[in-house]
């Protein structure tokens, strides 16, 4: 569904990323994991079309995204849910969750996404009225990542959903996340959480200093001694 | 003393329906863009000295030109955005907010020159047969024209206010205000959001270039001092609210015209002392968040 094949992508002069290829399947969920500045955060970037590689491609069911726009590749059904999760805090839980919607096919069946949006996170129902600004952490976590189903993806990428939460909504929105995956869509996921998000995903890239050091069934990678030492901490 | 004052305020509410519809359109570029044109003031010039010309040379109503200059205006802002500015989206901030200070001013130093060669250094003035008419109230006398001005602004406003908070695309301006990598990632296409907006801004000047042709008069050299008014509006009211500068461009509008009873010609260091006394004490602006 998705292939990233040999891309470097450079930060003005400073390479972040070196001859990265990985792929999503079909209703698969992918895990990247690393440490800090590892670069994962700029991968998923570099597939939404914030950043564009200097060279390889990113081909998603077929068609080439590397060269388009950020807002074409969101037509295309590729939507990422950004570090910090890029809420607009001055407008509205509602207000947020209709720009989630913007391309013209989420828009048409918009009402039908909101009513599934509202059945998973209740809370963003009832606070539809209050400045996005105002919610908890958790809560932010929540429409950001309602906010991208009302875009109604094929393909959703989160970048560090579970950073900064406490531990009982950490474990709230992984749940959440395994039931966007029954629900069809694929999904790579950007996590420190090694342990969770080896537990979620069915495969995992491990990402250092911009290069891919290993990929592999996400249950052989938890059973891995390197993966073990350098991220579980339990060697 | 009751009636100069009240006559005084009614001035001032006129003078300031025009500031606060120039400084809209400022606060509106500024803050979906981050970029400060200081060419603003340029577009009202502009607006002036068309509707000058479909006023003299083919007769036209100005308040029928409104529609006329905000379309050519529109088309202007669009044309310099794309041909001037949108190079520029790609800089980090800083850079951005240095640079585009460099085009506007360039533009400001380009747009009088060639105002005089279409139009010469001559003062103009948009005269329609009822410009000198009032009529009055409690002994105070309300113009017409001024009037009609204040109307045209608060309705405009109105409608601008509406388009942002009611329709899909006002919506996508405010998100790409908030956060415009963010309203990347929602398919909106920025890039589009920020002509759009640089256009109307520069229509919202032209047409309050109308107003302030039928008031006043319409120099090649008009558009500074009232970039500087924009400027002051803005800083008052704080960034991303339209409502909140319209309202500033009133207070200014106000404070300015009373004050000249009292203090005569320094009316314009008044301005600017409220500038200086709001950037230190109240820098959000009376009407910003934060």
């Amino acid at each position: 569904m998705l292939e990233v094949n040999n891309i470097d992508v450079y930060h003005g002069d400073i390479q972040a990323l070196w001859n990265i290829s990985l792929r999503v399947d079909e209703e698969e969920l992918v895990s990247l994991i690393g440490a800090n500045g590892a670069g994962k955060s700029t991968i998923v970037e570099t597939i939404s079309g914030l950043n564009t590689p200097a060279s390889g491609k990113v081909v998603f069911n077929g068609v080439r995204l590397d060269k388009e726009p950020a807002h074409k590749v969101v037509a295309m059904g590729v939507c990422l849910i950004p570090e910090e999760r890029g809420i607009f805090p001055g407008m509205s839980v509602m207000e947020n969750l209709e720009l989630g919607a913007f391309t013209p096919q989420s828009r048409r069946v918009r009402q039908e996404t909101f009513e599934f949006v509202y059945k998973l996170f209740p809370v963003l129902q009832a606070r539809k009225k209050q400045a996005a600004g105002t919610l908890s952490g958790g809560e932010q976590q929540m429409l950001a990542i309602g906010r991208a189903l009302m875009g109604k993806p094929k393909l959703l990428m989160c970048d560090e959903p579970s950073l900064g939460l406490a531990p009982i909504v950490v474990k709230s929105i992984f749940e959440v996340i395994r039931q966007i995956k029954t629900s069809g869509v694929s999904l790579l996921l950007v996590e420190q959480n090694v342990r969770a998000a080896l537990g979620l995903a069915k495969r995992a890239y491990i990402i250092e200093n911009g290069r891919v050091a290993g990929h592999g069934d996400a249950g052989s990678l938890l059973d891995d001694e390197r993966v073990k030492g350098a991220y579980l901490g339990t060697n | 003393m009751f009636g100069l004052v009240a006559q005084t305020l009614v001035n001032g509410i006129n003078v300031g329906a025009m500031y606060g519809l120039i400084a809209v359109g400022l606060s509106l570029t500024f803050g979906v863009m981050k970029i400060l044109n200081v060419a603003h003031g340029e577009f009202l010039m502009v607006g002036g000295y068309i509707a000058f010309w479909l006023f003299t040379l083919i007769g036209l109503d100005p308040f029928l030109c409104l529609p006329f200059v905000g379309v050519i205006l529109f088309v202007l802002g669009a044309l310099s955005y794309k041909l001037l500015f949108s190079g520029l989206a790609k800089f980090h901030e800083e850079a951005k907010v240095k640079n585009s200070l460099l085009v506007a001013f360039g533009l400001f130093l380009i747009f009088p020159q060639i105002a005089r060669v279409l139009w010469t250094s001559d003062e103009r003035a948009i005269t329609p047969a009822y410009s000198g008419e009032s009529f009055a109230i409690l002994g105070i006398r309300v113009g017409y024209v001024p009037l009609a001005g204040l109307l045209v602004a608060v309705v405009i406003i109105f409608g601008l206010h509406l388009f942002l908070t009611k329709t899909y695309f006002g919506k996508s301006v405010r998100g790409t205000t908030e956060n415009w990598k963010a309203a990347k990632l929602m398919g909106i296409n920025v890039e589009r959001t920020y002509l759009i907006t640089f256009a109307v801004g520069a229509a919202l000047a032209g047409i309050a270039g109308i107003l302030v042709g039928m008031m006043q008069t319409v120099t090649p050299d008009m558009g500074m001092p009232w970039t500087l008014k924009a400027l002051i509006v803005l800083v008052l009211a704080g960034i991303g609210s339209v409502g909140g500068a319209f309202f500033a461009g009133l207070i200014l509008g106000i404070v300015e015209a009373v004050s000249a009873i009292f203090i005569g010609p320094y009316t314009m260091a008044l301005g600017l002392v409220i500038f200086l006394l709001i950037l230190m004490f109240r820098p959000q602006g009376l009407f910003g968040k934060e």
